[in-house]
């Protein structure tokens, strides 16, 4: 089935099994492996992007429903080769151990930070709600989302 | 495997349905639904809000910061899932999950799935009914199907009108379904009574995003008051009074939900006053 579909600006047209989640497509497909496959349950989080402007789980959804959209990934929120202040305060916090984690708890926190500039500590918290650390290294990363909140 | 846009009720010809995603494809990847032809429903089913009537296709997240709405069904949406998933879930899709039960989800031939004995009532039910649970004793999942029973909601499919209640049938020996959908029956509204007051308590194993250990949706519509419970039978179950608990047949590991019900169903009405 071709699907057409612009990620971080870029746009791909490819011919995709109806069966293939959006997460496989992005990243056997497009080689945009930037976005994880922690579970593939829908738990983890790791996976998550953008898409149309609304934070989704890509291992929930097929890649062809997303055909027509708009999807930025991790790969696509830097600003001319430079990290976003979310990433360098992410990297000045400690707010990655293994690293598994870090591109969903990015694409998260950006989601936030874009509909709420200035969240409150319950706001951060809840916006990360969905997505897992196996570290365990929760409180830094929320230091990091904090310390970038206007 | 193809996968089908309609844009119009009247193209619609067969199929299963899909909309946000979260409920069928990990069925599909589990093997637990099988599809040939798959129907994107999003150009379909009405999404948004207006004068008491939600489209179907409004998502979790949507309704979650809908000032409009009575307050046990917004807070039905924003304690269900993760942020991620109630933006990608609808309101019709949620109401229509799949049995959350460990051997129902590992293929076991279990009554569900047209076998002969609930695997479950002898082996691990922490999680599962404690009415209604003889045949099947599956816990149903939806906080949101709780609380629009309790609300006296009405769905409007492609074919008829009914109240949330009717959605809902418990299984038996004929007919092993858990609804009363219909093959290409697709629902595209709900609407919602004049309620007074209302609220929707749940516990969880853990603080979010967890399925009910028991949810507990009560509402004061047309001077009465109702109550109906998610994660107590294997569908949507309503109760008369906080006494109708003790009609109550937990499992020897359920026990422990009735004391939780009877708390938060006391501590529902409280809040109604």
């Amino acid at each position: 089935m071709d699907v057409s579909v612009t990620v971080n600006g870029t746009t791909y047209a490819r011919d995709v099994e109806p069966r293939k989640l959006l997460i496989h497509f992005l990243r056997d497909d497009l080689d945009l492996t930037g976005s994880h496959i922690g579970c593939d349950t829908g738990n983890c989080g790791a996976c998550s992007v953008i898409v149309d402007g609304v934070l989704v789980k890509s291992c929930m959804l097929l890649a062809v429903q997303a055909d027509g959209a708009s999807i930025e990934t991790v790969e696509g929120i830097s600003e001319n080769g430079e990290l976003t202040p979310l990433q360098q305060s992410f990297n000045e916090h400690h707010a990655l151990q293994c690293g598994y984690c870090t591109p969903g708890m990015l694409m998260s926190a950006t989601a936030l930070l874009r509909d709420n500039a200035s969240p409150s500590d319950a706001e951060i918290k809840k916006a990360l709600q969905g997505n897992i650390c196996r570290c365990t290294g929760y409180w830094n990363i929320f230091e990091a989302v904090k310390a970038v909140a206007k | 495997m193809e996968l089908l846009r309609p844009s119009s009720v009247e193209e619609l010809d067969g199929g299963v349905f899909v909309h946000g995603g979260t409920e069928v494809v990990p069925l599909l990847r589990d093997g637990l639904l099988e599809a040939e032809t798959l129907v994107d429903v999003r150009g379909v089913v009405p999404r948004g809000v207006s004068d008491g009537v939600i489209g179907a296709g409004t998502t979790l997240g949507e309704l979650e910061v809908e000032p409009s709405i009575p307050d046990a069904l917004r807070e039905a949406c924003r304690l269900a899932a993760s942020p991620q998933l109630r933006n990608m879930g609808s309101l019709g899709g949620n109401l229509l999950q799949s049995s959350r039960c460990w051997y129902w989800r590992l293929d076991y031939p279990c009554r569900l799935h047209g076998g002969d004995r609930c695997h479950a009532r002898d082996g691990e039910h922490r999680e599962h009914a404690i009415f209604a649970n003889d045949f099947c004793a599956s816990a149903h999942p939806s906080d949101v199907a709780a609380a629009l029973v309790a609300l006296g909601a009405r769905l409007r499919t492609n074919r008829r009108e009914l109240r949330v209640e009717e959605l809902y049938r418990l299984p038996d020996e004929a007919d092993r379904h858990t609804t009363t959908l219909e093959d290409g029956e697709l629902i595209l509204e709900v609407e919602l009574p004049d309620v007074e007051a209302s609220v929707y308590l749940k516990a969880m194993d853990r603080k979010r995003w967890s399925f009910p250990q028991v949810g507990v949706a009560a509402a004061r519509v047309g001077g009465g008051v109702r109550i109906a419970l998610a994660g107590v039978a294997p569908i949507p179950w309503r109760i008369d009074s906080i006494e109708a608990l003790d009609n109550a047949t937990p499992l020897p590991r359920t026990e422990w939900k009735l004391p939780l019900a009877r708390a938060l169903v006391g501590r529902a009405l409280a809040q109604l006053d």
